[in-house]
């Protein structure tokens, strides 16, 4: 895990260095380098104390940086052997066999994967070995390069501790118990004795600890991702040049989606953008490929259902960049979508018609394109005292099930009296006297208070920095010339709802009673 | 004026978020003339209520929120006594029927007993609210009519809250309605729930606690807003202003409720006696008795005594007091139960001859008037030390037997939220995830001195915490504003309450979690404070260590011991104590004691009894045990505070020790009556009271003047008074105590195997761990043998050992082995012997396989096979076979005991004679460190060579001194010490020093840490279980210690060894 970090920032390479993992403050050590663990960093320390180390760098885990780092090295044995079987996190195994006529060794070949393992910014311990659990052990047990001569595996994993073999929890205690800690001690229990007592793991184990497991290598295979991508000799900037571009990428995922009988569950839009003018003359001696590795631009399109038809799909890229352009010319286009089973069902023969799941889609993603994203779906309750408090849920059309209930709902339930809410909230002037509210103003129109009652407190969230304190008042408001014309719509004579916010020190008109 | 009449206290158990104390202060700030305390379904908090309102004063009026069937609870307030005792009644037939902390009352049951109670129709949560909610405002006259022919028109108020919530107004406007429809009075309240706003986070904190929610999650269940403080009686009139009647009756109401609670009606029983004779005779009789018994028939000065304490019982009328105690201690005695009296108990002759106390307190002077005076006017206070376990549960069963299930009660024990409780609780409610919350809980509590860099932002620093971040700092503030307050309701260890007639009247009984147990709603301070007599039935560890020592040795040796009857100043005790060489004996064990014994040096009884009392705050805080000390070493004169203290301060030569000394001063300087002493300690203890204590020491003063005491000397006299009364310790209860140290003294010193065994049985107690308490046997050359399974027995026994006895461990301390596994096994062997593990697991099918490894690992499989050469790890290796689950083909027969392929017959001889199976294991024997650590997980002891021995050669090397070479050593070198830390201690009067106790292979070394040294090395000593300490060495009148300069960890073992930390 250090090492993904040391990948991304190579000052730290000869540093004590320890990653914390959560959120603060309680995020706590997850892993430290050697030179970390000798200054005094203990695993599951908690942040604020490691950073009293002075002398360790403290940083946050990043799976984004993990999972980079393993896909480079991942890069790096493919750039060897182009068989691999992606074992772990962090541990891949190359298939070396018949490559020695082309790199001459097997030291040489480890030797040529460290070389390239450095220039990805990695320092992995390489092992070779006749068979693969041999070399994953002597990987996760010996630093730097080891290569173990065939018939040699039993001696030289003999003195590798048993956590190299990744044994279960309860298995490892009970070596402990027996005073197992070398695979070599492992590898001399009687192996029928042992299934006795550990089951078909604890032989397992035992073969692996001697150095005698064979298996199969499981071949790695790229993911099934249907990518197209698209370098452009020129730089779009306008959304119709580039439409008819998507089009064609659109039309070339979706025949491949189709051809394979998937459709897509999303996409993911990027753009390779160029720098401005002034800056392209700065870095023109640099290659196209780091240009566009400096800045890029990135839509993801969830869609609801999987779809593969490239005009709707067409629509919604549309929608979304109109609502979001990207901050520069294009230069590339890399177009990924996700794969998933189609859509198959049958509509009841007694249930509405309801909008096409597509075009209800586009629809949303209409209004989203106007109003933000944020503002689009279906609210929802909060369980607080808070006045008004909602969330916004991604919008779905109710099922046949909860449309039936909802149906179900009596009447009796509904309110009498509306309320119409002012949202955002209406800044307000009011004069009090002897604490009640008797003259209010807000959009530009003052008015009396004829009648008022509260006041309604409530507040809340103490525990937290953004607590709320409010005094809601009713007040009938007559205003001062309700009859010209000038008054702005909302301020008309009626019954409203204010409140006096303690945290914003302010009045607000919340809304009106209809 | 208003008067608040709905209020809750924390006493509402997650239901209020103020003290009652606080509350009826807060009034008292406000003007208010009353107010009302109506916690939910008890009155929990109104003893400590009325105490405080008593003092300020304002009219604490009671009542309580009883819970009904339907989840509403009536809010009852209680007129009159009668209508008290149906409130108590109520309560108790709701609680007694229903789990610990549940009940509910039905209306046919609230209908037998309403008398003198007035019932309000509540709030949000009362009967009014539920109906109109239910079906509107007819439902809601129909409601309140009911209540009307429940409680009668008269006693029906239809209550008013403002919260400033538009539902409740709603409420309100319907409320008023019906007052109006029924002609019924308004009445204001604010059904407080804490004495000020501020204090509505804890009540948010205890709604997610009772709810299992955090605060994030809690939604509407937390308050709507800070309303319901108790607001004064200005803002409750502006809140009503346009109902002012409302307010109005609340002052007609209060002054309406004319009980209080000193109109209790408490009568203590009466002992039965036999016809024709008076409780008083039959007491005289039986002190006669006694008295002939204890001091023979002429002891004139025991008689004298005697007459003159039964002369105060008879005018104070408690001869059933005694008797009652008394006839207790007869049925412990003809159960040869250990009983003793100890306390303030100990000054009486009429209890000596009773045989509640041991202690002669003709022959010791002790002052009667301590326990008991005229003046004072209070119940007596007798504590009995029984054996804790089942010899004490049976006496308290025998007093429920003797006075009935509702004339007998527990007192109750009110937990409080302390420093991890709280901690944890509120962690989860800020939604800490575990990790955290175990390691915020850890901060808390920790010494008990706190010195000014123990600030709480370096101890959150230090276990790396940001107290800056808001969240944290909201954890700490909490975390203090919950301190104190009541948790819930437990059990006291011993404090029993009896009453004559129905003990439900006069507090509410509920059911302990202990089955057959009641607890009555009050703790023993409040039934105390409520005149309430109270007999406690104390566990005492080492009482019980006593009785299982003689049962042991009238079992193996044959000798019948008599503890009353221990030879008197027995050479080899004093030896002993004067060597400090006291681990596991009682009271004069500590590391404290340890460090007095060589200076003072006890040389007969008495002497024990000062050792005993020495080592407290009192004397500590008084600057007494120096001056003490220094004369008794004839390094100081012996002077006294004016001469005519000389006769009661020559015993201590002229130091006051005991908190009688102080009571005779006062008599002797300024004429005080002996209850008139008492009640100046009192003034001066721990309620104290600055006006009290000034109107006291006017009143000394005035006494001291008038026999011509000069000014300095009366400083000096209140001086020592003041200290003492804080923190004395009574003669009489130092004897008493002494007496048992005495005989664990000499149980340790003449059967060291019996006694050994039986403080090991009765573990935890005391001030050292097991292994210390094994060791220090050890080094008296016991022989300890390990467990195992074809010897041990649950409990540690004794087994022949040449001419002495040897000390077999039981499986008592092997962690995580049940008892009913334990028992099994040793009867399987008693019938036949254990032939192997898989005979083991055969016959004691029940047995785990944690059990069985557990066993293995620490060597009491060693011998079940019958061989030498059998050790640990063969009994590992068989173990994880003989443990291992069938398969699935064969498990429902190994299930079912069934052998799927041979008749019965041949299966039932395969079970009695199971075959032959290969024990060798491939496995390499355990390395003596592993041995130990195994001990240690396994048992948390080891029977073989200290940790620290294995080392001995390497440490000498390094000039390391064993804690026995220590003495030899001249005072003032430097030393190198090191040992496994069995004590830190850093007592609130040593200032921010620290005292560890160090042992190794031979004995046990103190070390003295001082404040800037443990301020360098804090992290080392409080977490190391293994220390290396470099400092100069003090030998100061054989008190041996090292002044540490220099700490440092040490590497010995992994042993998780374990250490008596921070008491």
């Amino acid at each position: 895990m250090v090492q993904t970090i040391v990948r991304a920032e190579p000052d730290l390479r000869d540093r004590a260095v320890a990653l914390v993992d959560g959120c603060p403050p309680l995020w706590k050590i997850v892993a430290a380098n050697e030179a970390a663990l000798r200054e005094g960093i203990e695993l599951g320390m908690g942040g604020s104390q490691a950073r009293q180390f002075f002398k360790v760098e403290v940083r946050h885990r990043s799976p984004e940086q993990e999972k980079a780092a393993h896909a480079a090295l991942l890069d790096v044995g493919w750039s060897i052997s182009p068989r691999i079987e992606n074992t772990a996190p962090g541990t891949i195994v190359l298939d070396l066999a018949g490559l020695t006529s082309l790199f001459k060794s097997l030291e040489n070949i480890a030797a040529l994967l460290a070389e390239r393992s450095a220039t990805v910014g990695l320092r992995p311990n390489i092992a070779v070995a006749s068979n693969i659990e041999a070399a994953i052990h002597a990987a996760r047990g010996f630093a730097g390069i080891t290569l173990i001569p065939a018939g040699e595996e039993p001696e030289r994993l003999s003195s590798l501790p048993v956590k190299v073999l990744l044994p279960s929890t309860e298995i490892l205690e009970t070596l402990q118990r027996w005073g197992i800690r070398a695979c070599g001690a492992l590898a001399a229990l009687p192996v029928l004795q042992l299934s006795e007592r550990l089951g078909p793991e604890g032989v397992f184990l035992h073969q692996r600890a001697g150095g005698k497991y064979c298996r199969s290598l499981i071949l790695a295979e790229p993911e099934t991702c249907f990518t197209e991508e698209l370098a452009l000799e020129y730089a779009v900037t306008e959304l119709e040049p580039l439409s008819f571009l998507l089009h064609r990428l659109l039309d070339q995922v979706c025949a491949r989606l189709e051809a394979r009988s998937l459709a897509a569950s999303a996409f993911c839009l990027r753009f390779g953008l160029k720098d401005s003018v002034e800056e392209e003359s700065n870095v023109k001696n640099k290659s196209s490929v780091s240009m566009m590795e400096s800045r890029t631009y990135e839509k993801m399109l969830r869609l609801p259902v999987p779809m593969r038809d490239s005009k709707t799909l067409l629509k919604l890229l549309r929608l979304q960049l109109q609502s979001d352009p990207p901050n520069g010319s294009i230069v590339k286009i890399i177009l990924t979508a996700e794969p998933a089973r189609p859509r198959a069902g049958q509509k009841g023969l007694f249930v509405p018609d309801s909008p096409d799941r597509e075009k209800l889609e586009v629809t949303i993603a209409r209004i989203a394109g106007l109003v933000g994203n944020s503002n689009v779906g279906s609210p929802q309750l909060v369980d607080t005292h808070r006045p008004g408090e909602f969330r916004m849920f991604p919008f779905s059309p109710a099922s046949e099930e909860s449309a039936g209930s909802e149906r179900r709902e009596p009447r009796s339930c509904r309110t009498a009296i509306a309320f119409r809410m002012f949202r955002p909230e209406l800044l307000a002037h009011v004069e009090s006297r002897e604490g009640c509210p008797f003259r209010v103003g807000f959009r530009g129109a003052r008015g009396n208070v004829i009648a008022a009652s509260g006041p309604w407190r409530t507040s809340g969230d103490w525990w937290e920095t953004h607590g709320w304190r409010e005094d809601e008042w009713d007040v009938e408001i007559h205003f001062d010339s309700s009859g010209n014309k000038k008054i702005s719509r909302g301020a008309q004579n009626g019954l409203y709802r204010i409140y006096y916010d303690w945290m914003r020190r302010g009045w607000f008109v919340r809304g009106r009673y209809d | 004026m208003y008067t608040e009449l709905h209020a809750r206290s924390a006493f509402s158990f997650l239901e209020g978020s103020s003290l009652p104390e606080e509350l009826a202060a807060v009034c008292a700030e406000h003007g208010m003339p009353g107010m009302a305390l109506l916690d939910r379904d008890g009155v929990y908090g109104a003893p400590r209520f009325y105490l405080a309102a008593k003092k300020i004063p304002i009219r604490a009026h009671i009542g309580a929120e009883v819970t009904s069937t339907e989840g509403w609870r009536y809010p009852l307030l209680v007129a009159s006594r009668p209508g008290y005792q149906s409130l108590c009644r109520l309560i108790t037939r709701m609680k007694l029927r229903a789990p610990k902390g549940k009940g509910n009352i039905s209306i046919q049951e609230v209908a037998e007993r309403t008398g003198g109670l007035i019932c309000l129709t509540g709030g949000a949560e009362g009967p009014l609210a539920h109906a109109l909610t239910q079906g509107g405002i007819e439902n809601g006259i129909a409601c309140v009519r009911q209540l009307c022919d429940l409680f009668g028109r008269k006693n029906v108020y239809i209550e008013l809250q403002r919260h400033l919530s538009r539902e409740e107004e709603a409420r309100n406007q319907a409320a008023v309605h019906i007052a109006r429809k029924l002609d019924l009075p308004l009445l204001a309240t604010n059904g407080v729930c804490y004495a000020l706003p501020r204090r509505r986070g804890t009540l948010d904190v205890f709604t997610c606690i009772r709810n299992h929610k955090t605060l994030a999650s809690a939604g509407r269940l937390l308050s709507l807003n800070s309303e319901r403080y108790l607001k004064s009686p200005a803002k409750m009139e502006r809140l009503f202003a346009d109902l002012p009647e409302a307010i109005a009756n609340t002052q007609e109401l209060s002054s309406r409720l004319e009980f209080s609670l000193d109109d209790l009606g408490y009568k203590f029983p009466i002992y039965p006696v036999p016809d024709g004779e008076s409780q008083m005779h039959f007491l005289r009789e039986r002190s006669r008795e006694g008295m002939i018994h204890r001091y023979g028939s002429s002891n004139e000065r025991a008689r004298l005594q005697i007459e003159r304490e039964l002369t105060i019982i008879e005018k104070l009328d408690l001869a059933g007091y005694f008797l009652i105690v008394w006839d207790i201690v007869r049925f412990c005695r003809e159960q040869n139960i250990l009983v003793q009296g100890r306390g303030s108990a100990a000054n009486s002759a009429v209890c000596y001859a009773l045989g509640i106390t041991a202690v002669d307190p003709v022959g010791m002077d002790l002052l009667f008037e301590r326990f008991l005076s005229e003046e004072r006017g209070e119940w007596p206070d007798i504590d009995l030390d029984l054996p804790s376990g089942d010899q004490r549960e049976r006496a308290i069963q025998y007093v429920y037997e003797r006075y009935g299930k509702l004339g007998a009660a527990m007192t109750a024990n009110v937990i409080t939220y302390r420093g991890r409780s709280a901690a944890r609780e509120i962690g989860k409610a800020l939604s800490f995830d575990i990790e955290t919350i175990n390691r915020l809980t850890k901060l808390v509590g920790a010494w008990e001195y706190k010195d000014a860099n123990d600030t709480l932002v370096n101890q959150f620093r230090d276990a790396g915490f940001d107290l800056t971040h808001p969240q944290i700092r909201k954890f700490f503030d909490l975390c203090l504003e919950v301190q104190d307050l009541p948790r819930h309701l437990g059990q006291h260890s011993g404090g029993l309450v009896v009453c004559q007639g129905q003990l439900d009247s006069i507090v509410p009984l509920e059911p302990a979690t202990m089955p057959g147990r009641v607890v009555v709603q009050w703790d023993k301070d409040d039934c105390s404070a409520m005149g309430i007599v109270k007999v406690d039935l104390l566990g005492l560890g080492m009482m019980a260590v006593l009785e299982d020592s003689l049962q042991i040795i009238k079992e193996k040796y044959g000798e019948e011991i008599d503890l009353g009857r221990l030879p008197a100043n027995d050479p080899v005790i004093y030896e002993t104590l004067q060597k400090a060489d006291t681990v596991g004996m009682f009271q004069i064990e500590s590391r404290a004691q340890m460090s007095c014994l060589p200076r003072l040096l006890p040389k007969c009884f008495y002497d024990i009894v000062v050792q005993v009392a020495i080592i407290r705050p009192g004397p500590i805080v008084g600057q007494m045990v120096n001056p003490y000390l220094k004369r008794r070493q004839g390094r100081e004169p012996v002077d006294y505070l004016h001469p005519s203290l000389e006769p009661v301060l020559a015993r201590t030569l002229g130091v006051p020790l005991f908190q009688e000394q102080l009571l005779r001063m006062a008599m002797i300087a300024a004429d005080f009556t002996g209850g008139e002493a008492e009640e100046l300690r009192r003034a001066f203890g721990f309620k104290r009271s600055e006006v009290r204590m000034k109107a006291v020491e006017d009143k000394l003063r005035i006494g001291m003047d008038r026999n011509g005491i000069k000014s300095e000397i009366q400083d000096k006299i209140v001086r020592s008074i003041t200290s003492f009364a804080l923190y004395g310790f009574p003669e009489s209860h130092a004897a008493s105590f002494a007496l048992i140290a005495y005989a664990s003294a000499y149980l340790k010193c003449h059967y060291l195997p019996a006694f050994t065994a039986a403080i090991l049985n009765n573990q935890p107690m005391g001030f050292y761990q097991p292994v210390t308490l094994l060791k220090d046997a050890q080094r008296h050359g016991l022989k300890v043998r390990p467990v195992d399974v074809t010897r041990s027995d649950w409990l540690c026994t004794l087994e022949k050992n040449g001419r002495d006895f040897a000390l077999r461990l039981g499986m008592r301390s092997v962690h995580g082995l049940r008892a009913e596994i334990a028992q099994a096994i040793v009867n399987e062997r008693a019938m036949r012997p254990l032939l192997s593990i898989d005979d083991l697991k055969l016959r004691v099918p029940a047995i785990q396989k944690s059990e069985l490894t557990t066993l293995a690992k620490i060597g009491a499989l060693n011998f079940i096979q019958g061989k030498s050469n059998f050790h640990r790890r063969d009994a590992l290796w068989q173990v994880e076979r003989v443990a291992r689950l069938a398969g699935p083909l064969l498990e429902t027969l190994e299930q079912r005991g069934e052998c799927a392929t041979e008749p019965a017959q041949e299966c039932d001889a395969e079970k009695s004679n199971p075959p032959p199976t290969s024990t060798l294991s491939p496995l390499q024997i355990m390395t003596a460190d592993e041995r130990l650590v195994a001990d240690f997980n396994g048992t948390g002891m080891t029977v073989g060579p200290h940790p620290m021995g294995y080392h001995r050669q390497r440490l000498k090397k390094q000039g390391v001194r064993s804690a026995s070479e220590l003495r030899g050593l001249p005072n003032g070198i430097r030393v190198l010490i090191c040992g496994a830390v069995i004590a830190r201690q850093r007592p609130g009067t040593a200032k921010g020093f620290v005292f560890l106790s160090l042992e190794d292979e031979t004995g046990i070394a103190n070390a003295i840490i001082t404040p800037p040294i443990y301020e360098k090395y804090h992290l080392l000593i409080v977490h190391q279980p293994f220390l290396l300490i470099e400092g100069e060495l003090q030998n100061q009148e054989n008190v041996i210690s090292v002044k540490a300069e220099i700490v440092g960890p040490l590497s010995i073992s992994q042993a998780e060894t374990s250490s008596h930390d921070f008491h």
